[in-house]
């Protein structure tokens, strides 16, 4: 074992009402609440925002809440400080980690942002008149009885945190939109994203970070299935070290296929077990068949996903606080859980919309097959990637965030074809083009950006006068 | 006592004290040579962000050990580290330098003095500590 030797596990505690979780940042966030005591990250941060909202969205809600059409100005406001402080506490430390040196990220992601807020509010209305308010429920719903599935958290998050929260706020910084301009269109994406995450987790939340970064979705008789598949592992054997250089080496590929960000994966739990033990269960996407440069994923025979229910001795570490954040990530204090798993299973799906009775498990033991090919793959993917140009790196980057976050959810809809046919889903709009050439100019989205969102400065609150049915009125 | 050459954030706690000749690795081919070149194992890797794509293919057929100039546990360098159980210390700075990592506002000549300083040194990482990972000097 590591330093942790000794330590008891104290995670529960974190689940008490008057407990406040530990600090995983020295770093304090202030966003709109000037002049305020700052927000701390976790489980503090959380009650902290829900004191200072003016509505009563942050806490649970009714299922006829989730279905009214759409929220006041208050709620939105809420909903616009809460993501801005969600999105500061899970990605300000991540974003220190400057150039990738392999694909301009924070170039596509700023492209991608703006193209969201823009082009997604009519294939979002397009399809909540396909399938209705309670359509969309059910869609959130349906990941409580599969695994392999991206309608998770990271994608539910993206709709409104990424398409909404950072769309707006790109474009704020770029000047081309006020903060009173298109509040009919915000409300689209807010209320989509409200039904889905509802309708998944059905505890009145929509984020995890709302229940002390939580994420139990599934249901028992669901989990009790995958459960007995997981065969006990023990430290240091090389059944330890095949399942999590499997799950590492799977983890690479999946953020490899995504362009260098979290779409790949996602993680559910802590789902905690009869004997005390702590089950994760994640998923990895390594063969997305939308993307042309799948072609190494498929020809080296790899699902589009695999899952790894791994289970966690939290006394064996010590555990002291595990977070599920709303990005699908699993962090803990003391940070190495990788020692503390005492049990695992995988299992693939061949393709998004294989059938849950078609899953199959994969014996720890037969896993080196897979690995290999898992390898080939990733290196033939960076050769690839790395032989392209610059403005193609951007534009499949851009891409991966613009199509995949919501590609779940038009897909389980039966709207995917539709967006592509009808609403032109794949073409770049014209004003996103053009921003291609702005946003390398005086460091604006390796500077500027950055600095808007992950500070959570730049997320302006909608004003007294701001019209619910306001779009854009005029361009200036 | 050892030689302290930089210090950064230590992505997890490990007992685990990989050695090896520090390789900065600045473009993908330079990655594509040293995994051809069937010495990965010999090196400490040193790059300049804390992305996990431009160390891809070392990381997953075996890096012993990682130095990043930039970047935090949480950066998906960091995490994929911690599932490989590769030590990695992230945002390293020399310990004779005041010069430090900002965000958007660190000049060209950071990355260029830690990288001059460290490349080809023969070092140790120490990751027995909750929060800092240290660069030991062998030589």
């Amino acid at each position: 074992m590591t330093t942790t030797d000794g330590k008891r596990a104290t995670y529960k505690q974190r689940y008490e009402p008057g407990d406040d979780g530990l600090r995983f940042q020295d770093l304090t966030y202030t966003g709109n609440f000037v002049g305020l005591e700052p927000v701390t990250d976790g489980i503090k941060g959380d009650k902290m925002l829900k004191e200072r909202a003016q509505s009563g969205v942050l806490e649970k809600v009714s299922k006829e809440d989730v279905l009214k059409d759409q929220f006041t100005i208050p709620e939105l406001n809420d909903l616009n400080n809460y993501l801005a402080w969600n999105i500061w506490d899970v990605l300000v430390m991540r974003a220190t980690e400057g150039v990738s040196g392999m694909i301009p990220r924070q170039e596509y992601e700023i492209l991608a942002f703006m193209h969201e807020f823009y082009r997604w509010p009519e294939i979002l209305r397009m399809t909540t008149n396909e399938v209705g308010a309670q359509g969309l429920l059910d869609i959130g719903a349906s990941a409580r009885r599969e695994i392999g599935t991206k309608i998770n958290s990271v994608h539910d998050w993206c709709i409104g945190a990424v398409g909404f929260g950072m769309g707006r706020c790109g474009l704020l910084a770029l000047e081309v939109i006020g903060p009173d301009d298109y509040v009919a269109e915000s409300n689209e994406i807010l209320k989509f994203m409200q039904r889905i995450l509802w309708g998944k987790r059905q505890d009145g939340y929509i984020l995890n970070s709302q229940d002390r970064y939580r994420c139990q979705i599934h249901e028992d008789d669901f989990l009790q299935q995958l459960v007995a598949q997981v065969e006990p592992l023990e430290a240091d054997s090389p059944k330890h070290h095949a399942f999590t250089q499997f799950n590492a080496a799977t983890e690479l590929l999946a953020f490899l296929h995504h362009y260098d960000n979290r779409l790949g994966l996602g993680d559910t739990g802590p789902y905690e077990l009869p004997d005390g033990n702590l089950l994760i269960l994640r998923d990895l996407f390594v063969n997305e068949e939308i993307y042309h440069w799948s072609d190494v994923s498929a020809d080296a025979k790899l699902p589009y996903s695999y899952t790894l229910a791994m289970i966690i001795d939290p006394e064996q570490m010590g555990l002291q606080e595990i977070r599920v954040n709303d990005i699908s990530t699993t962090f803990t204090r003391p940070k190495n859980y990788v020692q503390a798993i005492i049990g695992g299973a995988v299992f693939a799906r061949e393709k998004w919309d294989t059938p849950m009775g078609e899953v199959y498990p994969i014996k720890i033991d037969d896993l080196a097959e897979h690995l290999g090919r898992v390898q080939q793959a990733t290196l033939k993917l960076y050769t690839k990637t790395s032989k392209m140009c610059r403005r193609d790196l951007i534009w499949n980057g851009q891409y991966v965030y613009y199509i995949d976050m919501i590609l779940p959810h038009l897909r389980k809809a039966g709207t995917y074809e539709k967006a592509c046919v009808d609403y032109d889903l794949w073409e770049i709009d014209q004003r996103v083009a053009n921003y291609y050439y702005d946003i390398t100019k005086r460091g604006f989205a390796q500077e500027t950006v950055p600095s808007k969102i992950f500070s959570g400065a730049g997320y302006l609150p909608f004003s007294d006068k701001a019209d619910l049915r306001s779009s854009k009125g005029r361009v200036l | 006592m050892a030689d302290v050459l930089a210090e950064g954030y230590n992505v997890f706690d490990t007992k685990k004290s990989p050695s090896g000749t520090v390789k900065y690795l600045s473009s993908p081919a330079d990655v594509i040579t040293l995994i051809q070149s069937g010495k990965l194992q010999e090196h400490i890797l040193l790059v300049r962000g804390g992305t996990t794509t431009f160390l891809a293919p070392a990381l997953s057929m075996g890096a012993i050990g990682v130095i990043t100039m930039s970047g935090a546990p949480e950066s998906h360098l960091g995490i994929l580290s911690r599932e490989f159980q590769t030590p990695c210390v992230m945002t390293a700075y020399l310990t004779s330098s005041d010069s430090r990592y900002s965000v958007g506002a660190t000049p060209e000549s950071h990355f260029v003095e830690i990288a001059e300083q460290l490349d080809g040194k023969k070092v140790r990482l120490d990751c027995t500590d909750d929060e800092v990972g240290r660069i030991v000097a062998l030589d």
